[in-house]
């Protein structure tokens, strides 16, 4: 009789903490996260590998509220068109349950209605247009779903840029006059007033030259030779899928007689400088988080590390934003104790997490914040024999800046 | 203006090594061969095999490769085009297929990340004052040398006679006993050999990447239609025409709209002299 009564209570208990559980955990189902990217590029196949590093992890640690992960990579190829096809295929045949990825403004703002629409949570890790989370500011009850985990928003680069500019160009390298070559893509136009608006408030660099081309421009001779003859002391490139590389082949093979550095995600990639044949290019080049084994915060060296050895490669700020995207959304949906997206949003919108390069919170558009405390910019240059040394901030910094080999 | 006047002779070379290939072709075989643009990327993966992954010295890489190229070419006429020559859509579609197969063949055997070809110079010249990488100096001389080699060919050597004998009444040629199949077959591998060595020359300007067919091909087209199909000297003028207007469309107002400039040449032309520069009418 005794037993029995116990038998009873134990049953109850076991049928009162399924009723309080989340579906997921009763069901055991996997999670399906959504990885839209441009998978053929390094920038796409770091999202891909940032996912499943990340995944293997908490998998390997019982997953979230019991359920296992499992990333479904889908390309997007750059282009509008096959973006929509991709985030549709994720959200239609997949049915995922979070989408973590983009890295092209044009194809998130194409995707972000369907992404509403469908009610599924989207962590951006790799576009920087202000635009994707003005969408949450002006209508939030439609676009609430979305989030940018990284990178720091085009409007926060050209402030943190012509910060860089005024505190390490003018200085320290003392140099005053800035050439500025962009391509003509939409998250340009949003790094531009912000950038030209503080160069203006600092008012000591002047910008004497200043260019949109075209993303398929594979002659770059003209432009070089138009900024040369502009009096440019400092050339500033803001490129993120025009080909980099081109550039900086005429830049080396031109010996552009003025340093230069700025926003080019291409060249943040470990390869790259191999990729022009190891020619000295000198460029120094902007990050959010440097792929480089420095510790911004006490997760960057094990992530790093983890990351070199699991994929022979050095990851890119892709890698950073989706290994601290997947770990976020755990705690959130650990938080609400629930995969239902308007339970887990509020935890995301509380979000204080100390993630890879920085620690990462969101505004009310839910855009990832910037300033003291929370993400920051870093600067790191190519040097000779292919190295790269971080030079600014200062008190980061892994080596000292140093000039075009025609320069010494 | 010094600087346009020498940074566009060096983009009007690239553009007459390329286009001189696809006029020969469409001139003399009469075929719109869209495999063209895969030539120039054929090539550039061939120096890219033998040059940086079979470690083949770079003149000798270069040459083989543009060698290599050239027997494609013929490959190509023999197998794919001479079985239907007489349909033009279908050998258009038939070069579409060879192109898009190649690009996918390059994607799977060479994966999506660009390659690098190292420089034959990298060197810095002072050409009138302004500054050019040596390896497009390499690229014009190397260009002008082709150029001239076939012009000399053509219009100065009994094979050339056949090839423009062919080009003006191909049914008059077999009559006179000239071997067509042969002479089509010798100017498809010619042009697919100057597709190749454009690929081979620029490539270490550009980068090597499994869609670079594109690009070339449209140009090719342009230059060809602006200089009058099947015209030499027509396309010569047109690849000036074009690398000028390219370049000072970059230079004086925004590269921007470089693109636009040859797109804009061929609607003029076609609207006010639909024969081109320097062409004539060809008949079926």
């Amino acid at each position: 009789m005794r037993f029995a009564a116990t038998g009873l209570a134990l049953a109850f208990c076991l049928a009162a903490a399924l009723t309080v559980l989340p579906p997921g955990v009763a069901q055991g189902s996997v999670v399906k996260v959504g990885a839209p990217g441009p998978l053929q590029l390094g920038v796409g196949q770091g999202i891909l590998y940032g996912l499943q590093l990340a995944a293997g992890e908490i998998n390997a640690r019982g997953g979230i509220l019991g359920r296992k992960l499992t990333v479904i990579p889908e390309d997007e190829a750059e282009t509008p068109e096959v973006g929509i096809a991709a985030i549709r295929k994720l959200l239609e045949q997949d049915k995922v349950d979070v989408l973590i990825g983009g890295q092209t403004s044009g194809v998130t703002l194409a995707q972000l209605p369907h992404i509403a629409r469908a009610r599924v949570i989207y962590l951006g890790v790799g576009a920087a247009s202000p635009l994707i989370t003005e969408h949450v500011r002006r209508d939030y009850n439609t676009y609430k779903y979305i989030f940018r985990v990284s990178p720091l928003n085009s409007t926060y680069l050209g402030i943190g840029l012509a910060d860089f500019l005024d505190e390490f160009v003018r200085g320290e390298l003392k140099l005053t006059r800035i050439a500025i070559l962009g391509e003509n893509l939409i998250w340009v136009q949003g790094v531009l007033p912000a950038l030209e608006r503080r160069l203006a408030e600092k008012r000591g660099l002047e910008i004497v030259y200043k260019e949109l081309f075209d993303v398929r421009i594979t002659d770059f001779s003209p432009i070089f030779t138009k900024i040369r003859s502009s009096g440019a002391q400092f050339l500033v490139p803001i490129v993120s899928h025009a080909s980099s590389d081109v550039m900086a082949k005429a830049f080396a093979s031109l010996r552009m007689p003025i340093p230069w550095g700025g926003i080019d995600v291409k060249s943040q990639e470990g390869d790259h400088c191999e990729k022009l044949g190891g020619a000295p290019i000198g460029q120094i080049v902007l990050f959010g988080t440097p792929p480089l084994r420095v510790p911004l915060t006490p997760k960057t060296i094990p992530f790093f590390d983890k990351y070199v050895e699991k994929f022979r490669r050095e990851p890119v700020y892709t890698s950073f934003g989706a290994y601290d995207a997947l770990y976020i959304y755990k705690e959130a949906v650990e938080r609400a104790r629930s995969f239902d997206p308007e339970r887990v949003i509020p935890q995301l919108e509380r979000t204080n997490y100390i993630g890879t390069g920085a620690r990462i919170a969101f505004d009310e558009a839910h855009d990832l914040r910037y300033g003291p405390g929370y993400a920051r910019l870093h600067y790191v240059q190519w040097q000779d024999g292919c190295r790269r040394a971080l030079i600014w901030p200062k008190e980061v910094a892994t080596g000292r800046y140093v000039a075009l080999p025609w320069m010494r | 203006m010094v600087d346009v006047l020498v940074l566009g002779a060096m983009q009007s070379a690239v553009y007459a090594l390329l286009a001189l290939g696809f006029t020969l072709i469409v001139g003399v075989g009469r075929l719109v061969n869209l495999a063209h643009g895969a030539f120039y990327a054929i090539g550039a993966y061939a120096a890219y095999t033998l040059v940086v992954v079979w470690k083949v010295p770079l003149l000798l890489g270069a040459a083989a490769a543009v060698l290599f190229t050239g027997v494609v070419g013929v490959g190509v006429e023999r197998i794919l085009i001479r079985p239907v020559r007489t349909s033009v859509m279908a050998v258009l579609i038939l070069t579409l297929v060879f192109a898009l197969l190649t690009e996918q063949l390059l994607y799977a055997a060479y994966g999506y990340t660009s390659r690098n070809i190292p420089a034959f110079t990298t060197a810095t010249l002072q050409l009138f004052g302004v500054s050019v990488p040596g390896q497009r100096v390499v690229t014009f001389g190397v260009a002008a040398i082709l150029v001239a080699a076939l012009w000399v060919y053509v219009y100065h050597t009994p094979a050339g006679t056949a090839i423009l004998a062919v080009a003006q009444d191909r049914e008059a040629a077999l009559y006179m006993g000239i071997d067509v199949d042969r002479v089509t077959r010798v100017t498809t591998g010619a042009s697919a050999a100057l597709a190749g060595a454009a690929g081979v020359l620029t490539s270490p300007l550009l980068v090597v990447s499994p869609h670079m067919w594109l690009l070339p091909l449209v140009k090719s087209f342009a230059i060809v239609i602006l200089g009058g199909l099947g015209s030499i000297p027509g396309s010569l003028l047109a690849s000036l025409v074009v690398g000028y207007a390219e370049t000072a469309v970059s230079y004086f107002l925004t590269s921007a709209l470089a693109d636009l400039v040859p797109l804009l040449l061929i609607l003029g032309m076609l609207l006010v002299r639909p024969t081109g520069l320097l062409g004539r009418h060809l008949e079926a």
